[in-house]
């Protein structure tokens, strides 16, 4: 899941992006408001975490827009102010939600990650497709009760089919969600990862919960159980 | 004393005095213009008399013509009448309308000079008197004088003086009624613009409307600019403040967020981060105490729907997950007697607590009541309810910041700082959907 993350502090972007880069999550930052406009409009993102008082353009005219040239994201507005009238502006610009500053780590992933999957038409942060059940807030991934271990990269891979579960989505769609935008792009890498990824959750090669359709990328099929 | 009243008193007294001035004036050549009439009149009749008379050298006597030339002169008490006096001496003749009568014998008389005066009876009657003196000659070269005196009571002169002053008066007593309703009426008319001021200054004081409007007429549109200019710098200053305080929190809780990103980064230290949250709240409290508006004196109205749906749908929009069904019960008419800012943050507060708590309902009410001296806003929730024991620290956070209350943030306290500043007060119930009913009442006037 890529994040882009614009916040005009120094010290506070880069605590964050440990915060988040940690969590499991991609991050790209932005340090204004024209360079977070330029970005979000010209890269995938999965969600942006956007400060009101940003240089150069403000948070609520970044999202404004982004919004009128149809990227419909998530975002998650940060606010110092505090003011509701700036909260309503933010939201009304089309943010999905706020946090004030001061906040807690562990409040801005969940918020983070609850937004992921609302956007993604999940309610529940415990996504279940037939036997297959990923938590999004432990990460953790089991398979008929049973818990299975995976690398980083192989959860990315299946949390971002699994949140898309039904939809075609290309292979460079996939390296985009789960690599930095400086990651040389090889699609036989995800080849691999996607190989490894269905002996893991199928391993009798029985369900096929992935599916390959060939020149157009993969699609998660198990259908939804909430 | 008001303006109008001065006015009226002022033009009235400068319209009677003209009024009394132009009457005397017109009085006076009215009397002399008769007096002037009055002696030609007489004048005429001696005239008539020397035509008729006749100087008889044999006698040495004057005769008169027996048919007289006025009429007047032979009925009695006509108030016409005419005596003849030889040499200065002598009553020679008198008219019959004399007859009965005292005549005042004339007082100077020079030769064939004209004499006009005054004469009173000493019972009090009055004549015009005229007298003229003519001289006849006889064949001797003797001289013979007579004066001619002709009378005319006062009275016909009076009547005509008094029925032009009873005109006169009459008619100046119909104009100045006219000025004085023209005035009057002149005086509504111009004033009119400085009531519709009054009026509109009242307007905005109850916040009908937000400035004077422009189209006064130029003697008074400076008066109008400067205090629209007042209430535009009124409200400059006060969004230039608000903008200070703002930053001021920006500068702030920047910082907090900082030192409370780095905490996650050194591993868990609940200390630290319990201060941080302290601090937080201390700043939220303070500078929102300092940056709300309060009661202002260019009475500012906000609607309250309007705001209330703005915040309903920005928080619907948050808690899209939790499915609640909020139900906003409030009047279009219903006006919040403060700033926009005030009300979103007492509005937004509450309400963001409600969908904290909420499982799935929210009601929003807001009436009047008192004899519309009071505006009550009631938001209920059917969540968990604020535990009796607890009611009075939930407003008590951030003001006494020694100590946190889990699950409630600073809104409420803020919500009652705010009211506060309005006069108005907050109540703390258990509502009938379940959960917490928080009321604020807050006094129009």
């Amino acid at each position: 899941m890529r994040i882009l993350l614009i916040e005009d502090e120094d010290l506070l972007r880069e605590q964050l992006v440990t915060v988040i880069t940690d969590a499991g999550f991609i991050v790209e930052t932005a340090s204004d408001g024209k360079q977070g406009l330029f970005q979000g409009e010209e890269y995938p993102f999965d969600l942006a975490v956007v400060d009101l008082g940003l240089p150069e353009l403000s948070g609520i005219e970044v999202i404004q827009g982004w919004r009128s040239k149809g990227k419909d994201f998530p975002v998650l507005i940060l606010t110092a102010r505090g003011q509701w009238q700036e909260k309503v502006e933010g939201l009304e610009a089309g943010a999905d939600d706020y946090m004030v500053k001061p906040f807690s780590q562990e409040e801005l992933l969940a918020r983070i990650r609850a937004l992921l999957r609302r956007a993604a038409g999940w309610t529940q942060s415990q996504l279940q497709c037939g036997d297959i059940e990923l938590d999004i807030t432990s990460q953790a991934v089991s398979l008929a009760g049973k818990s299975v271990e995976m690398t980083a990269f192989e959860y990315r891979i299946l949390e971002y089919l699994m949140l898309n579960s039904g939809k075609v989505i290309s292979k460079t769609e996939l390296t985009e969600h789960i690599y930095h935008q400086d990651f040389d792009r090889d699609s036989n890498v995800i080849e691999v990862l996607v190989g490894r990824l269905r002996k893991k959750i199928d391993p009798g090669n029985e369900i096929k919960p992935i599916e390959t359709l060939r020149g157009r990328g993969y699609r998660f099929i198990l259908p939804r159980a909430v | 004393m008001s303006l109008s009243r001065r006015l009226l008193v002022a033009v009235s007294a400068v319209l009677f005095v003209f009024l009394g001035l132009t009457g005397l004036v017109l009085d006076r050549a009215f009397q002399s213009n008769a007096e002037q009439a009055q002696r030609d009149r007489l004048q005429s009749q001696i005239y008539a008399l020397l035509a008729t008379a006749d100087f008889i050298e044999i006698d040495q006597r004057l005769q008169l013509g027996d048919a007289l030339p006025e009429p007047r002169l032979g009925s009695p008490l006509s108030g016409l009448y005419a005596v003849i006096y030889k040499n200065n001496k002598v009553r020679v003749w008198k008219s019959p309308s004399s007859v009965g009568l005292s005549i005042p014998r004339y007082i100077q008389a020079k030769r064939a000079q004209w004499f006009f005066e005054r004469l009173a009876t000493k019972n009090g009657q009055q004549y015009f008197s005229l007298n003229f003196s003519v001289v006849w000659e006889d064949h001797f070269k003797k001289q013979f004088e007579y004066v001619f005196q002709v009378l005319e009571d006062y009275d016909v002169y009076n009547q005509q003086v008094s029925s032009f002053r009873h005109e006169l008066w009459g008619w100046l007593a119909a104009v100045a009624v006219i000025l004085l309703l023209a005035q009057g009426f002149i005086l509504r008319w111009s004033l009119k613009p400085l009531r519709k001021v009054a009026s509109d200054i009242e307007a905005v004081k109850a916040g009908t409307t937000d400035r004077l409007k422009e189209n006064y007429p130029e003697e008074i549109q400076g008066l109008t600019e400067g205090i629209n200019t007042f209430i535009d710098s009124e409200r400059a200053q006060r969004d230039r403040y608000r903008r200070t305080l703002a930053d001021l929190a920006h500068s702030l809780k920047t910082p907090l967020a900082v030192l409370k990103a780095g905490l996650h980064n050194q591993g868990q230290n609940n200390v630290m981060d319990d201060q941080i949250d302290r601090m937080r709240d201390i700043v939220d409290y303070q500078l929102q105490r300092a940056s709300s508006a309060g009661r202002t004196t260019m009475g500012v109205h906000t609607e309250l729907l309007p705001v209330i749906e703005r915040i309903v749908s920005s928080l619907r929009k948050v808690h899209a997950d939790k499915n609640i069904k909020c139900t906003v019960k409030v009047d279009s008419e219903l006006k919040f007697p403060g700033e926009q800012g005030d009300l979103m943050e007492l509005v937004g507060n509450l309400l963001e607590n409600a969908y904290k708590w909420a499982c799935q309902e929210i009601s929003v009410n807001a009436r009047l009541e008192n004899n519309n001296r009071l505006l009550q806003i009631t938001v209920e929730d059917d969540g968990a309810g604020i535990p009796d024991n607890r009611k009075q620290e939930v407003l008590l956070r951030g003001r006494r910041a020694d100590e946190t209350v889990a699950g409630h943030g600073i809104g409420l306290s803020i919500v009652q700082e705010i009211v506060s500043q309005y006069g108005g007060s907050i109540q703390l119930d258990d509502s009938p959907l379940g959960g917490a009913s928080i009321g604020l009442s807050i006094p129009l006037e």
